[in-house]
């Protein structure tokens, strides 16, 4: 078949590869029908996620048909289209049934690589390095889908391809990370990041009730759709963000802070330039301004929701959390405890994620829509790749 | 103990504990079937089932050397499980697992401990240089999948197709 593979630092080729099978009883082989790029892959493809290997098949946000399942699976069945959350869980495990399922026990074939790192190894993931797995990825006519009675859904009438493809990742991300904020009558929350995770984050906030959402990124085509989505727009390199979110919150700061941007954040000034140089230097792979400056502008007492992938960071402003008695929360996706909420929001209409598919190609052009998704040409918020 | 004596220690003795929501007397029974043993070691040795409670095993190391030792269970409770190695083992080895019930509804903690006697004596040959695997992995490694296999009924696996192409088999 062909797939998508990561080849090196900003290399990525479109290759034959072999077709994956069954190997084990809880399994099914997806005819991917659509597979999408995620912020979390510009890591990969910028090298600052060590454990790559040359041939890795990238993707994890997808969905499909099944077409072939394992002797052991009975809630799923071929011909049926299915979205799969990126994080692979067994639902069995105790991280599993407490909903913690990117933290699930069993999924990861290679402990060895990430006990060292975390102290316990995570849930594994589609094509996001051997330290956390080792799975090949969905950008490919086939992929193979362990545990499918848990990790695979069964998409509803109604629910487009399109709109099914991100509750893959980005959705249950972004309602992740509204479900930590503990949403209260009255809330102002503030999203950094206006891509796929963010908006959907954005969304999330409105649909759990907050009050006001302020939504902060530098491209004025991601604003404009956070505002289409219903938040207040800000642009961090026209205003000074600390002041327009006290003057939105009337002196009090937002009651949450989402960070949906990452260690690849962008920021203006001296931080930034000394954030740069010590990435480029590798004494330090995050530059983290986005989460600095949430956690500042967050309100005493308030809740920071950490959603953006960071590796090392120093210089970490531990006291002002401590100080200011901020709960933070953060978790790779746990997918599949909010996959099945988030189909009925679609089906009803509260929940448009087909709206972060703004470019289209063949499998046999995803380097280009890579290479756009990275640079935002052309105002690209998610590159979407039809096998 | 010496410094050189306490990194001798750590090289040889290897112990792990893992916690799995099953109760013991069914984790028991799932360590000591035979095909458990060959499914649960496949990182470090082939193993496999021979006569009553007994098994062959064959590690590799780097650059082509095998080892091989035949070992028996010498002891079986209910919250234990012990085993050694046979006279003529290349590396002499013992193991003993303990079940004790964990806290809550966690179900029970598993704790292994191999110790090994490796040619020469302790501080005769790191046991790392050896088999080519940090000891650590040879018992956390084994555990982990125990509780897979416990827990799922299948060991997680990306052979044979890992995301990265194997020997340009995938070009
Ligand atoms: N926790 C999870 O399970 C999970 C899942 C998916 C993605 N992620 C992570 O979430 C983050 C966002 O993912 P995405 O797909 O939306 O990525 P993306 O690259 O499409 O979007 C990131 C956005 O952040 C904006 N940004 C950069 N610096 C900023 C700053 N200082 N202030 C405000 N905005 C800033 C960028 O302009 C961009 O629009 C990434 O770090 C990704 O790895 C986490
Ligand atoms: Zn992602
Ligand atoms: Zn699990």
């Amino acid at each position: 078949m062909r797939a998508l593979c990561w080849n090196g630092v900003n290399d990525l080729r479109v290759e034959t590869v072999s077709d994956p099978e069954i190997l084990n009883p809880n399994d099914v082989i997806l005819k991917v029908r659509l597979s999408t790029t995620c912020g979390s892959d510009l890591h990969l493809i910028d090298g600052l996620i060590p454990t790559m290997r040359e041939g890795d098949v990238l993707g994890h946000e997808f969905m499909g048909e099944i077409v072939d399942v394992g002797r052991d699976v009975t809630k799923v069945a071929k011909g049926e289209r299915v979205v799969v959350p990126s994080f692979i869980s067994c639902g069995k495990c105790w991280y599993c049934q407490h909903d913690l399922y990117s933290l699930c026990d069993t999924t990861h074939p290679k402990p060895e690589l990430q006990e060292p790192l975390l102290g316990y190894p995570t849930a594994g993931i589609y094509a996001y390095s051997h330290a956390f797995g080792g799975y090949a990825g969905a950008h490919a006519e086939y992929v193979r889908v362990p545990f499918a009675d848990t990790d695979c859904f069964k998409v509803p009438d109604g629910v487009s391809d399109e709109a099914a493809l991100f509750i893959s990742d980005a959705a249950p991300t972004g309602f992740m990370g509204a479900d930590f904020c503990d949403i209260q009558g009255g809330d102002v929350i503030a999203v950094w990041g206006c891509g796929g995770v963010g908006l959907m984050a954005q969304q999330s906030a409105m649909i759990l009730g907050a009050e006001r959402v302020i939504a902060i990124d530098r491209y004025p085509e991601r604003l404009a759709q956070a505002e289409a989505f219903g938040a207040i727009p800000l642009d961090y390199t026209k205003v000074d963000v600390i002041e327009a979110l006290n003057e939105l919150t009337g002196g009090r700061g937002p009651d949450a802070c989402i960070d949906a941007v990452g260690m690849e954040a962008g920021g203006t000034g001296l931080q930034q330039a000394y954030d740069r140089v010590k990435q480029a230097l590798y004494l330090e792979t995050d530059r983290g301004a986005a989460l600095r400056q949430a956690m500042l502008a967050v309100r005493k007492g308030g809740t920071l929701s950490i959603l953006g992938v960071y590796g090392l960071m120093d210089k970490f402003p531990l006291g002002l959390l401590m100080n200011k008695g901020v709960t933070v929360r953060t978790a790779q996706q746990h997918g599949q405890a909010y996959v099945p909420r988030l189909l009925e929001h679609a089906q009803r209409g509260e929940l448009t994620p087909a709206a972060l598919a703004t470019h289209r190609f063949s499998l046999e052009e995803s380097p280009t829509g890579y290479h756009m998704f990275k640079h935002k040409d052309d105002g690209c918020l998610r590159a979407v790749f039809v096998p | 103990m010496s410094t050189a004596e306490a990194e001798a220690e750590a090289d040889v003795a290897t112990a792990a504990s893992i916690t799995i929501g099953k109760p013991a007397p069914e984790l028991r029974a799932l360590w000591l079937q035979p095909e458990t043993q060959s499914r649960i070691w496949s990182h470090f040795a082939e193993v496999t089932p021979s006569g009553e409670q007994a098994a062959e095993w064959t590690a590799h190391g780097p650059a082509g050397g095998e080892y091989r030792w035949r070992t028996a269970v010498t002891d079986s409770e209910p919250d234990l499980v012990r085993w050694a190695t046979q006279d003529g083992a290349d590396v002499p080895n013992v193991g003993e697992l303990k079940f004790r019930p964990a806290p809550g509804d966690r179900g029970t903690e598993l704790h292994l401990d191999v110790r090994f006697d490796p040619p020469g004596g302790a501080i005769g040959q790191a046991l790392s240089k050896l088999f080519h695997i940090a000891p650590r992995e040879i018992v956390r490694t084994a555990l982990y999948r125990f509780r897979a296999l416990a827990l799922t009924g299948e060991i997680p696996t990306t052979d044979p197709q890992p995301a990265a192409r194997k020997g340009g088999e995938d070009r």
